[in-house]
């Protein structure tokens, strides 16, 4: 759902500026909520994995609106806009509704939205501590994974936090190279648990178990063919081809789709968060970590045994902490480790990213962030240029909803 | 995984909704200590559970885990409302899918929706800072509006446990028998304290102040939210010396250092008051009326 101008959105900033007046009525009754995120960047490099370019840019910049439908319903359309190449892309990367009054803590969520696995990626990007997503979620999510789906949540009535829920999405991001097999239209099923609760009056953590099944994600290996010699050419042709496109989809990157996919995903999540007396307004501290592996990338005729035990894996580690209510700091080291398809058999590559930022904040609706970025990779993960800094800062206007733990 | 999960689903729902109608005691989830407070005068024997200590900044609380579970259980969610909330509690009703407390005839009870606020604004822009349109937020130090928030609120227990009415009736009688009582001492010892200018962070007890004819001269937050600047911080010094200051007031949560720093170039008085109930070992509505009056007529002479 792409628009090649930003029509949608300026149709959207109109409605924005027509119902501002009439908002700011009972903050959690009837009324309409517009809330817009400023998102400019400035990057020293282009670096590996990454959707965002050398130079300046907006991308990332969104325009929401949400509110209740009615007594039962919860709705939200969110528009992000990517630049590239020059041209503006508006993607919409949400619009749901969601159920209010199920009985027994079940909730119902359809249309468009952020997949509830793992910790970041129900999170919006703007309220992340860092320029980008971690490495391992650009290369197995997508950046951050949103599709057309539904999703069952349940809340247990548990003292201590126990929320699971199953969600079904049509899975296009996740579809693998694969001519031999008819992809399903219902490509991806999730699962999810996340249980949490407090250590005395100062720490909050939430630990959480995520599994994706992509009925799509197998990545054909071609064929080896006997006649060497005769097919070469041929082959060659065909696997240039195959980069060609390959190259196409990596200047479309902000298509969201994901990299190195395959048939399952294991994720495990965890959070801490720390402020002194449980006060958040001077100091706090957050400290992150997931790890993800992808199983069951291929499908080969021949090989098959020689690739079952590939997987895709990653993992990162990050701390943030807020000194004071305007500064926050914080260090980010991740890994990831893909198969890449190549003709008959699969390369692996590597990629490690360590982070450093630095954050301004004038009140708690702007950021100014400093960031530096160093990236070790090999094979095509390895970056033009090893070290990048990024100057970024994050607005938001009107409505500005609450943020999750 | 799909049929697991479901199995799981039923499992749990075996287990915890015998658990759940056994309680039968009113469960109530109080966003601030002052109605956690409030609910332990009307309804002593409803489990209360509060969101937020003395000692937490009620506008920057995190939509946490805990939270979103005991929201989960609740019958009833007292707030203080007027968008003091409105950073996290949004999050947990959405989280907690529990709709029985996102009805504000029923389960929601707001302390500001029975009240006249003071400071109300009719527009709102976010150069003024952190403000609320709807008025102060911060009731917890007026008793005459804090007594009208409890005749509200015995009227929804009422409402949503009709079998306790005459408990609920006498409870709030009672009550405010006690506290009209209360008042009149209070303003008697708290007397030498009108007309007197101090400097205080936030608008935290505009209610007090209002309540008790104290001036407040200064603020040390230079837009409400922002924490005190240097240069803020050089302006009140400057109207220390110009007006006659009587003390720098700040709250259990919030941060001593720039009112102590103009305590010390001004020799005024600093005093670090309770927010609400909890702090300087408050145990309910009273102590904590009574801790601050002390305070204030200790320091300001």
């Amino acid at each position: 759902m792409k628009f090649s101008k930003s029509a949608l959105f300026i149709a959207l900033a109109s409605v924005s500026m027509a119902s501002a007046a009439q908002t700011n009525q009972n903050s959690l009754g009837k009324n309409i909520n517009i809330s817009s995120i400023i998102n400019g960047n400035y990057q020293s490099a282009e670096k590996a994995l990454s959707e965002r370019e050398k130079g300046f840019s907006i991308g990332g910049s969104e325009l929401a609106i949400s509110g209740f439908i009615d007594d039962s319903l919860y709705g939200k359309f969110t528009t992000v806009l990517h630049e590239h190449d020059g041209d503006m892309e508006v993607e919409v990367e949400e619009a749901f509704i969601q159920t209010m009054s199920l009985p027994a803590g079940f909730s119902l969520r359809g249309g468009r939205f952020l997949s509830n696995i793992g910790y970041l990626n129900n999170q919006h990007t703007h309220t992340d501590a860092f320029a980008d997503r971690p490495a391992v979620y650009r290369a197995l999510l997508g950046d951050h994974y949103f599709d057309d789906g539904l999703r069952l949540d349940y809340l247990a009535p548990t003292d201590v936090y126990w929320a699971m829920g199953v969600e079904a999405f049509k899975g296009n991001k996740f579809r693998a190279e694969n001519d031999e097999v008819k992809p399903k239209s219902t490509g991806v099923y999730t699962a999810y648990t996340k249980i949490g609760d407090d250590i005395g009056e100062s720490s909050s953590w939430q630990l959480g178990f995520s599994y994706i099944n992509n009925q799509n994600g197998l990545t054909a290996l071609e064929h080896h063919e006997e006649e060497h010699d005769h097919d070469h050419e041929d082959e060659k042709e065909h696997a240039h081809e195959a980069e060609g496109e390959h190259g196409h989809e990596d200047a479309h990157g902000h298509s969201h789709a994901a990299k190195f996919t395959g048939k399952h995903i294991y994720g495990v999540d965890a959070v801490y968060k720390w402020a002194p007396k449980g006060n958040y307004k001077y100091q706090h501290l957050t400290l992150t970590g997931e790890y993800f592996k992808a199983t069951d990338l291929f499908s080969a005729e021949e090989h098959q045994d020689e690739v079952d035990d590939l997987s895709h894996n990653g993992w990162y580690v990050s701390s943030v902490y807020q000194f004071s209510p305007n500064w926050s700091a914080g260090l980010r080291y991740g890994e990831v480790t893909v198969q890449e398809a190549h003709e008959d058999h699969a390369d692996e590559m590597k990629l490690k990213e360590s982070e450093f930022q630095v954050s301004y904040h004038t009140s708690h609706f702007s950021t100014i962030r400093l960031q530096y970025s160093h990236q070790d990779g090999t094979g095509e993960l390895k970056p033009v240029d090893e070290n990048s800094v990024t100057l970024q800062f994050i607005v938001a206007l009107g409505a500005h909803g609450a943020h999750q733990f | 995984m799909v049929r697991i999960s479901s199995k799981l689903l039923l499992v749990t729902l075996l287990c915890f909704g015998s658990v759940q109608s056994a309680v039968a005691k009113l469960n109530v989830f109080a966003c601030e200590p002052e109605y956690k407070a409030l609910m332990n005068e009307l309804a002593p024997n409803a489990k209360v559970y509060s969101a937020t200590t003395a000692m937490q900044d009620p506008h920057m609380i995190q939509a946490r885990p805990s939270l979103i579970a005991k929201l989960r259980r609740a019958d009833l969610l007292v707030c203080a409302g007027a968008e003091l909330e409105v950073g996290w509690l949004p999050m947990l009703q959405m989280k907690a899918a529990n709709s029985a407390v996102r009805n504000a005839n029923t389960g929601l009870f707001f302390g500001t929706d029975h009240i006249e606020t003071l400071d109300k604004l009719d527009k709102v822009d976010r150069s003024m800072g952190d403000v609320h349109a709807q008025g102060n937020p911060h009731i917890q130090f007026d008793p005459y509006r804090l007594l009208q928030v409890a005749d509200a609120l015995h009227q929804r227990l009422i409402k949503l446990d009709p079998e306790h009415q005459t408990e609920y009736q006498q409870n709030f009688a009672n009550f405010k028998q006690r506290w009209t009582q209360a008042i009149k001492g209070w303003e008697k010892k708290a007397a030498p304290l009108k007309g007197k200018q101090v400097i205080a962070y936030h608008s935290t007890f505009r209610y007090l102040f209002n309540w008790l004819r104290i001036k407040q001269v200064g603020d040390l937050e230079p837009k409400p939210g922002l924490p005190p600047s240097s240069s803020h911080l050089a302006s009140l010094l400057s109207l220390s010396n110009k007006e006659h200051v009587s003390a720098i007031v700040i709250t259990s949560y919030q941060d001593s250092k720039g009112g102590q720093w103009l305590s010390k170039k001004t020799d005024i008085p600093f005093l670090q008051l309770p927010a609400t109930v909890g702090a300087d070992n408050t145990q309910d509505l009273f102590q904590l009326y009574d801790t601050v009056i002390v305070k204030l007529n200790g320091a300001i002479q």
